[in-house]
């Protein structure tokens, strides 16, 4: 690219030198030696004239300008011109341009296509949970949409909080994006069933952002739940009432496709910026794809 | 006093659940244990569980702000943490200085032979 952008402003100095046919050099237009070779004009179009009884002639094309203007005109630029110039150059770029995209995209679907692979770990799956009005809710109702699942508890001191903020950060950015809040459907789920009941869920994720599926269960619907996204779950199961505890767990966001599969992990090292970076490249992959995206359900 | 203190029914939702801090007591919380590690900072005391007592003469307002702001799980959380940090920056610190020394060792055995 470098080349043919450094050797462009020569061609277009050559191209304007359309009535000085003579300072035109040879080895850009080899077929101009016979306009060199004479030296009086007169003669040469002497030559022309005669021409057509000439048999062994080389220059047969050449000799087909009807007029000494054309011939000066075609002789000046020779193959090159403006617009085979601009042409070539703007050709170059946007093939460039279109390779680039591809390859990128083509390595998002191989990272998606990875977790879906046999024989690859996988995470997420049917699961039951309750939703905060107390209705089931399973993994069917994430599909058709993609859904950005992450695993926390309220009583968690700081690093869930920041997350959150960051989760809220995010929802907005690719709803802004998308400009359809229902193709993207963020989940929060408990690790800590016995003390985050709806209510209390309720209550929490709506200083976050509204958007936000808060899910809880029993204490075995969320070690199941966890054990199918591979989170790592230390819950005490049984809690003495009024026990002060705190839980380990695992603390990134899954990235899953419209048919539930997992695509991505989104992680602390993410600002807001990338990961909706990563998740907006995503849906418009698979909107580009022709895939359905159903949303609005 | 904060939110976790000791008349536990208040942090019950009706559903049996346990009110989690909101934001701004979980402000309020960060706060304490800004200013209660800043005493610490001062006074040269890294584990306020090892050093209770120590911490507790040197900066007994600070420590009583803190642990009235927050749980009980965070207050030793968040000590714990401090020394774990600690911990994890001293080795960084240290693994950063092993790898200049090692550079400048083949640096200079390069330039030797």
């Amino acid at each position: 690219m470098a080349s043919t952008l450094k050797t462009l402003p020569r061609l277009l100095r050559q191209a304007t030198r359309t009535t000085t046919p003579t300072i035109v050099s040879s080895r850009t237009v080899p077929r101009l030696s016979i306009l060199q070779s004479t030296s009086h004009i007169p003669q040469f179009q002497n030559a022309l004239t005669n021409n057509t009884n000439r048999t062994f002639s080389t220059t047969s094309l050449r000799t087909r300008a009807k007029t000494m203007g054309q011939l000066r005109a075609r002789n000046s630029t020779g193959p090159f011109s403006w617009k085979a110039a601009l042409l070539f150059v703007v050709t170059g770029a946007g093939m460039i341009v279109y390779f680039q995209v591809e390859k990128e995209r083509l390595a998002r679907k191989r990272i998606a296509e990875m977790s879906k692979g046999v024989g690859r770990p996988k995470v997420g799956g049917p699961f039951m949970l309750k939703d905060l009005e107390g209705r089931e809710f399973t993994a069917e109702d994430l599909k058709g949409k993609y859904s950005f699942v992450y695993f926390g508890f309220t009583h968690c001191p700081d690093i869930c909080p920041d997350e959150l903020d960051k989760m809220a950060e995010i929802i907005d950015k690719v709803n802004e994006a998308t400009g359809d809040p229902s193709l993207f459907v963020p989940v929060f789920i408990t690790c800590d069933p016995v003390r985050d009941t709806p209510e209390v869920l309720r209550e929490y994720l709506k200083e976050f952002h509204p958007k936000i599926i808060g899910l809880t269960g029993t204490y075995d619907q969320v070690k199941h739940v966890c054990k199918m996204y591979r989170v790592y779950f230390s819950t005490p199961r049984d809690v003495k009432p009024g026990e002060d505890y705190l839980v380990d767990h695992s603390i990134y966001f899954y990235l899953m496709d419209p048919e539930n599969d997992f695509v991505e992990c989104i992680g602390r090292q993410d600002t807001p910026e990338s990961a909706s970076k990563v998740i907006l490249e995503h849906i418009n992959d698979w909107k580009r794809e022709g895939r359905s995206l159903t949303g609005g359900q | 006093m904060g939110w976790f203190s000791s008349s536990s029914d208040t942090s019950k939702a009706s559903d049996g659940g346990r009110i989690a801090p909101d934001r701004s007591s979980r402000e309020r919380c960060w706060e304490g244990r800004d200013r209660f590690f800043a005493c610490l900072d001062q006074n040269n005391i890294l584990d306020a569980v090892k050093d209770d007592k120590e911490a507790r003469g040197k900066c007994g307002k600070e420590v009583e702000e803190f642990e009235g702001a927050c749980a009980k799980a965070w207050v030793k959380y968040f000590k714990e943490k401090r020394v774990m940090e600690y911990n994890r920056d001293m080795t960084i610190e240290r693994i950063k200085k092993e790898d200049a020394e090692r550079v400048a060792d083949l640096k200079s055995q390069g330039r030797a032979t």
